[in-house]
């Protein structure tokens, strides 16, 4: 069944003092997909200033605004309305050969065309001195070996907002066995990564009516490529495979690629921000 | 600023005094250098002959004149410069030598067309790794080349840079080896600079030295700016009656400022900063007097990691926000295209003989010098044996930086370079020591000519389907004796270098 999705995303922006000249792009749009299509947009900001519809380096949908006079407060708005159809991730076909697929992620072609999701990148890079922590059992599929690292981030690390910040590097993250959707999202890419297996980093919304875990704002999870099956989204955070209760943004190789909001303030003293999302669903 | 004019007419009769303190009277030959006046048995060379004769004709002290006289008019005129790393930050002025090199036209000739082979071998290699990426699927280069380099942008992938061209100017750095050979050092295609250096060098002698300069049939270096103005034109974005060209500057206190200021105003473009423009509806528009312009190529002395805040470098103050989404929808054109630094790496330099072979069907017109990837086994075990008849460089610093010449360190030295090498050896290359030419050069301490090691940089722009490359270029001396270092940041200086017309 597919579900109708409303999603309301604002901000609310305070400086002690006057803000003269500042830029804001948010990359917090819904993707049209296979599975996520008639997206509506409404944005607006308390200052009524231009806001101008864009499309980023990667080639997803932003809106940037640059308020033409000073203020100290400034809100932002979006609502989000949207058809997502009912993902069943398990729809793939059975008679997969495996041996081929291993052949094939060690492919020269199959490295250059994925090369971006293979790469180690600041946030996705494994500590030098920790030889492997997870191991591909090769003689399992490659799908089989995914959920099972799906299930290996989730049972070793726990979820505890607070104790990571969004530059946090592995290193860290390794060593306290804590952090939010973000950490536990990297740790999955690069291990993937370094299994052979290109890996990107997605950023969208968690529909948590279902008892998911997830941030009150946005929400991250992984698409990895296999052969023969194609991308396939993995909620390490909450040990699911991505299906109708994801709903996606935007890809990258990590979380610099995705982050929602980039600001650019030109001014000093105190601020204060806080964001909201809420995500409503009403099956059809 | 007005320059005072201080042409010192050659005219006065010669005393005996003069002659015993002619101008090449102290000047020592080593015979195992190339010598660009002087052939083998010692003998001035032809094109030399004139020059000869009329420098030779005057003394030491006249010579000392002219030379102050034009280093104060450098000065004045604001010609200078910042190096970067010193504790004291302070604008120096580029040392000018006033004795010219010459190259004559046969010469000029493969040069010039080894400076476009190059250029256009490498455009084409950024329009494939941008691409397709054919290359690296045929193994000519591998993957791993281009994946390590900090300078690859994925954002650039599938962007058609309007015209088709990414390296829109290119500075080609080149030496004569002592086989009387040219070759090329590295090719520059961020953003090189230098160029105003060699239109105010040719300005400054010919003010000091007219009489001499008439003597030669020397091609202009003062078209410059009409031509890349003109090839900035022809890569307008499509749909552009008559482009709005502006020059884009970090600022005042960037080291090549004079250069940014000298182009625009010579260009008849306005010179901006990141804050005079901004981004609406994903064109870019220049704040004047008169209200929002559009501004359609941007030639940028940015780096491509400060263009754009909201794209790159969040803490950049010098780019322009959203500018990088203009480009991408093809609405603004940047000279040189982002991500072109991929292709400068000293690493991907080693390979151009084959990139040139690859995608030209050509063998290159200018030389490679031999190089040894120290990511490779067998080649890092002949570097580290062989130290010191090598010259080890990192593959990602520009300007002379990080460089260590194998013959000129000490044992103590060696084995620190070797661990260097062996912590990253990915981050290093090593060639042989080149034996760059020397030209006579006058050396203040000892008030005589001196031979010196020169390079020459040359400028190629490339526009659509058009090329121009500038006949001259910037010959840099290395000023400390037997320093093969010539960058002005290293302390090198410059000639005027003229290329004959036939």
């Amino acid at each position: 069944m597919p579900n109708q999705y409303k999603i309301t995303y604002s901000t609310e922006n305070t400086y002690e003092n006057w803000v003269n000249n500042a830029y804001w792009q948010f990359l917090i749009i819904p993707m049209e997909n296979n599975t996520q299509h008639h997206i509506d947009v409404e944005f607006s900001n308390s200052l009524f200033a231009v806001n101008d519809f864009s499309i980023n380096g990667y080639g997803f949908k932003t809106i940037r605004v640059h308020p033409k006079k000073k203020f100290k407060k400034i809100n932002f708005e979006a609502q989000f309305s949207f058809i997502k159809d009912h993902i069943d991730p398990f729809n793939f076909p059975l008679d997969i050969n495996d041996s081929l697929a291993y052949k094939e992620i060690k492919e020269l072609t199959f490295k250059i065309n994925f090369e971006a999701f293979l790469r180690s990148t600041v946030l996705t890079k494994l500590p030098n001195d920790l030889d492997s922590i997870f191991h591909f059992n090769l003689s399992n599929t490659i799908f089989e070996n995914l959920q099972e690292l799906n299930k290996w981030t989730f049972n070793n690390f726990q979820f505890k907002a607070g104790v990571t910040k969004v530059d946090s590097k592995l290193t860290d993250i390794i060593s306290t066995k804590q952090g939010v959707c973000q950490d536990f999202t990297h740790l999955f890419c690069a291990i993937a990564r370094q299994n052979g297996i290109p890996t990107r980093y997605v950023s969208g919304y968690l529909n948590q009516a279902h008892g998911l875990l997830g941030d009150s704002q946005m929400h991250a999870w992984a698409e990895c490529y296999i052969p023969q099956i194609g991308w396939k989204g993995f909620d390490p955070t909450n040990n699911v495979l991505a299906n109708t209760n994801h709903i996606k943004v935007c890809h990258g190789k990590d979380y610099n690629d995705c982050s929602p909001l980039r600001g650019i303030i030109y001014s000093h003293g105190k601020n204060k921000t806080t964001h909201t999302v809420k995500v409503h669903s009403q099956e059809q | 600023m007005f320059i005072v004019f201080y042409h010192v007419p050659f005219t006065k009769t010669i005393s005996m005094a003069n002659i015993e303190n002619q101008i090449f009277s102290s000047y020592q030959r080593n015979p195992d250098l190339y010598d660009e006046i002087y052939d083998k048995q010692g003998k001035v060379k032809e094109i030399y002959q004139k020059l000869f004769e009329i420098y030779g004709e005057h003394t030491i002290s006249d010579y000392v004149n002219l030379n102050s006289k034009a280093k104060s008019s450098f000065f004045n005129q604001g010609i200078t410069f910042q190096v970067y790393g010193d504790n004291d930050v302070q604008e120096k002025i580029f040392p000018f030598d006033l004795f010219p090199r010459i190259i004559d036209h046969k010469e000029w000739d493969i040069i010039e067309r080894g400076s476009i082979q190059r250029s256009k071998a490498l455009n084409l290699f950024l329009w494939d790794i941008y691409h397709d990426k054919k290359i690296l699927k045929d193994k000519i280069v591998p993957l791993e080349l281009i994946t390590s380099s900090a300078n690859y942008l994925d954002q650039m992938n599938g962007i058609n840079p309007p015209g088709g061209i990414y390296n829109h100017i290119s500075g080609i750095d080149i030496i004569k080896h002592n086989d009387g050979k040219y070759y090329v050092l590295e090719d520059n295609i961020r953003c090189p600079s230098g160029v105003s250096y060699v239109i105010c060098n040719r300005t400054a002698l010919k003010k000091a030295l007219f009489g001499v300069f008439n003597h030669y049939q020397t091609h202009s270096v003062t078209n410059y700016a009409e031509n890349l103005l003109d090839l900035l034109e022809s890569v307008k974005p499509k749909g552009v009656d008559v482009p709005n060209v502006v020059v884009i500057t970090p600022g005042m206190y960037n080291s090549a400022f004079y250069e940014h200021s000298y182009l625009a105003k010579t260009m008849g473009v306005e010179l901006v900063e990141g804050r005079d423009l901004f981004v609406e509806n994903d064109f870019v528009y220049m704040k004047t007097i008169k209200g929002p312009e559009k501004v359609d190529v941007i030639y940028r002395r940015i780096d491509d990691q400060f263009i754009d805040p909201l794209e790159f470098r969040p803490d950049s103050a010098l780019g322009v926000p959203g500018l990088f989404a203009a480009y991408k929808k093809g609405n603004v054109t940047l000279a040189n295209a982002p991500g072109t630094g991929v292709a400068d790496d000293k690493a991907v330099y080693t390979y151009m003989p084959q990139i040139i072979k690859y995608y030209l069907d050509e063998e290159p017109i200018l030389n490679n010098v031999h190089t040894y990837h120290c990511s490779r086994p067998d080649e890092l075990k002949y570097v580290l044996e062989h130290i010191h008849e090598l010259v080890i460089k990192p593959v990602d610093e520009a300007g002379g930086y990080g460089i260590s010449i194998g013959n000129k360190l000490t044992k103590a030295e060696i084995e620190k370079v070797k661990v260097e090498i062996k912590e990253n050896p990915r981050k290093y290359v090593a060639q042989p020591i080149m034996s760059l030419s020397v030209h006579p050069t006058y050396i203040d301490e000892t008030e005589s000519f001196e031979q010196r090691h020169v390079d020459l940089r040359t400028y190629t722009v490339m526009g659509k389907d058009k090329e121009f490359v500038l006949k001259g270029g910037l010959t840099r001396v290395a000023l400390k004796r037997g320093n093969l270092i010539v960058n002005s940041s290293q302390g090198g200086g410059s000639k005027d270098t003229w290329v004959l017309k036939k």
